[in-house]
């Protein structure tokens, strides 16, 4: 069972805007010289940037949790979270991810869901894996 | 094993979870709506994992500004609620591996995870 995010053009504004929002004050995320002068060749995505491929995206999460994953998106838990970073993702990049589910089974009367996502360049080149569990409350969480 | 010097956030604003929300496209309401997250059960609007996870890689960024992360796995222990300051502890187990934890000023576990560094600079 694969579910394919849309390619995700990831812009030099998001990634200035996300680094905002987590009050990031590197300024490689900010001015594309800052970057250069950092070693990268543009301006390089936060590591936890992948959430706003999954979220900001044309066929995105909620679409994988109420079609794929037949859940309410609003009923789930982040439990836990991971990444192997094999390259940075850059502003200019083209994502493409796609999700795989690892795993699923029933334990203390939650749902659990690991959850597998590649992510993809324009050339193919693997840049990220994540893997996520997500629970799914079948009662109210406290 | 050796200490990472301790980084005390300013405390989380509602506002703090708006911004995220926007720039990151998870608009759960019970992020941002006090009324949505009470009828879950809660006391108030909770930050979103991502949030806190994304201050856990910032803090590993601050302690190796010139490093790059090869992997980076956490569990999220406990809700955070706007009005809490969060403390970021990690320690290095070699020159590469590392632990962190973040809890509250009252020593609630919030985050746990280990990290791994690139060898070498960017």
């Amino acid at each position: 069972m694969v579910f394919d995010y849309a390619p995700f053009l990831v812009e030099a504004g998001k990634i200035k805007e996300f680094a905002r929002a987590l009050q990031l004050r590197n300024p490689i995320y900010f001015d594309a010289e800052a970057a250069k002068s950092a070693g990268y060749p543009g301006i390089p995505a936060p590591p936890t940037f992948t959430t706003v491929i999954d979220f900001w995206n044309d066929h995105n999460f909620y679409q994988l949790f109420s079609n794929f994953l037949k859940l309410n998106p609003n009923n789930v838990l982040h439990g836990e979270q991971a990444y192997d970073y094999h390259k940075v993702i850059m502003a200019g990049d083209i994502i493409s991810a796609q999700v795989t589910v690892k795993d699923q089974f029933h334990k203390k009367g939650k749902n659990f869901f690991l959850l597998e996502t590649v992510y993809r360049n324009q050339q193919h080149e693997t840049m990220a894996v994540g893997r996520a569990t997500i629970i799914e409350m079948t009662e109210v969480i406290a | 094993m050796t200490e990472l010097p301790a980084i005390i956030k300013n405390p989380i604003a509602p506002i703090d979870l708006v911004k995220y929300s926007g720039a990151s496209g998870d608009f759960n309401e019970i992020h941002t709506v006090p009324a949505i997250a009470e009828e879950k059960g809660l006391s108030d609007i909770i930050a979103h994992g991502m949030f806190v996870m994304g201050w856990a890689a910032a803090a590993v960024e601050e302690w190796f500004p010139d490093r790059q992360l090869q992997s980076f796995g956490v569990r999220f222990q406990a809700v955070t609620h706007p009005g809490t300051v969060l403390v970021i502890n990690g320690s290095m187990l070699t020159d590469n591996e590392g632990e962190i934890q973040i809890k509250d000023q009252q020593g609630q576990p919030k985050l746990m995870g280990t990290f791994v560094l690139k060898s070498g600079s960017i």
